[in-house]
């Protein structure tokens, strides 16, 4: 019995131990980040090491801020996130979504990784060049993330080189996944995270995104194509769906000709 | 002999039984217990819960207002950008001309087509994918010569008809993208534009707090 009760207690200190060098930050991992923040963004838009790891009321310190930190300047990236499968359990105060509880293919080796802004989000850099792309590849593993590189929009995102954040001309998962859309009728930008919303890229993603940059019957063409949605559009579309015929047809009735 | 032993048998099972049944209900008690404290509830979860709703499904009160029926408000909490043009929405049906209709499908309420921990056909609807032939039955029997034989289950499973949202499948936006070129001309993306509001980087304001292992 004593054995046990011993056992235990030496597992809980164990314990203790681990845990508090999770969160213990050394001299020079403070000196890097503080080099990371100064060339960011976030340095010249007055946002301090206290805008995150600071309660701005009780004025205590967080250690690892969460999605409310971010959520003070960037709300609506946030309430669409929370809106979405990847935030969805936050909003609801569950624990965050990790890849295990998915029902699409997940790398293993991801697993136990936890959703929070920071996840996919280089908070120190502010560079979103990593969240674009790289972020989605470390969890998700199905055929359409896999044959990415293969795409003609994977180039161009690679021949734009590494930019703070991904240009105009750079089509990442990002782009059509958690896609630039203006804020109501402002002229806002903001990037809209719910992925519920462009969840089925069939009836809104195409008309919201794809048609950005491609004709109708180009866009319409690739994403009704399971094949060539699965091999992430390495090629143009071959089939010709009816649908366009039958409007043909019917515009050419209705303007009598 | 014959007949003492039976009874005797009979009353052994009785105290066996009882045991049994305490024993399981105990079991249960204590299972139904930890799944409350360990935060498990899925397993109170009734069927298989749609895709999408899964992950959060072990938060029952996300949903279930105790055991009232799911109410709309309930839905539109996290579906409301989804629904911002709903074409069977309230204000179609509240036209008298449409109101009719609703006795067909009581499209009014989300539960009347996508009811939860039920056989799903796709998009969380449980109904039968011939949903629409309530009301639109003529498309495929002569009203609308281009739709003539089609089949009574395609509109939706097939991907061209969203029911709620027709922003890009309505016949006045495909046809008004005919013949366009594989790259519009001006292929663009909107640029988040971020402006910095100080020219020069200040000093950290915190430093020590980092140091002593986060509070």
């Amino acid at each position: 019995m004593k054995r046990v009760l011993l056992s235990v207690l030496l597992c809980g200190l164990f314990w203790l131990h681990s845990s508090a060098t999770a969160t213990a930050v050394t001299q020079a991992r403070l000196d890097e980040v503080t080099e990371q923040w100064q060339s960011s963004l976030h340095a010249v838009s007055e946002i301090n090491c206290s805008s995150c790891h600071q309660d701005a009321e009780s004025e205590a310190f967080i250690a690892q801020p969460t999605y409310e930190s971010c959520q003070q300047c960037h709300e609506p990236e946030t309430e669409t996130f929370l809106l979405g499968k990847h935030g969805i359990r936050l909003q609801e105060g569950l624990s965050p979504l990790t890849p295990a509880i998915a029902r699409i293919p997940m790398h293993k080796a991801a697993r136990d990784l936890v959703m929070n802004c920071n996840t996919c989000h280089d908070v120190h850099t502010v560079n979103t060049y990593t969240a674009a792309v790289d972020a989605c590849t470390t969890c998700h593993n199905d055929a359409h993330t896999q044959n990415y590189p293969n795409s003609p929009h994977a180039k161009l995102f690679a021949n734009a080189g590494e930019l703070p954040r991904p240009d105009a001309e750079s089509v990442t998962c990002a782009t059509c996944h958690l896609p630039r859309q203006t804020l109501g009728e402002t002229d806002t930008v903001f990037v809209n995270h719910n992925n519920t919303y462009t969840l089925l890229p069939r009836d809104r993603m195409v008309k919201d995104v794809c048609l950005n940059c491609h004709g109708l019957e180009h866009a319409y063409n690739s994403i009704f194509d399971d094949e060539l949605v699965e091999a992430n559009f390495d090629q143009p579309p071959n089939q010709k769906l009816e649908t366009f015929d039958l409007i043909r047809a019917f515009e050419k009735r209705r303007l009598g000709s | 002999m014959a007949k003492t032993n039976p009874r005797r048998f009979e009353l052994k099972a009785f105290f066996n039984m009882k045991t049994a049944l305490i024993v399981l209900i105990l079991l249960l008690i204590t299972w139904f217990g930890a799944a409350f404290v360990m935060d498990q509830k899925q397993i109170f979860v009734p069927g298989e819960t749609s895709k999408g709703h899964h992950l959060f499904e072990a938060s029952c009160k996300s949903c279930h207002e105790g055991f009232k029926p799911v109410s709309n408000d309930n839905c539109n909490r996290c579906h409301e950008a989804e629904l911002a043009e709903d074409k069977h929405g309230v204000k179609k049906f509240r036209d008298p001309r449409w109101g009719e209709y609703l006795e067909e499908v009581d499209v009014l309420t989300c539960t009347a087509c996508h009811n939860e921990h039920v056989h799903m056909f796709g998009r969380g609807v449980h109904l039968h994918p011939d949903l629409c032939m309530g009301c639109h039955e003529g498309i495929i029997n002569g009203d609308l010569a281009s739709h003539d034989g089609f089949t009574r289950d395609g509109c939706w499973t097939a991907g061209c008809h969203n029911f709620h949202d027709h922003r890009a499948s309505s016949t006045a936006f495909l046809a008004a993208g005919l013949d366009q070129p594989f790259m519009l001309p001006q292929p663009e993306l909107p640029e988040l534009a971020i402006a910095p509001s100080q020219d020069r980087v200040p000093k950290a304001d915190l430093a020590e707090e980092f140091l002593g292992g986060g509070a």
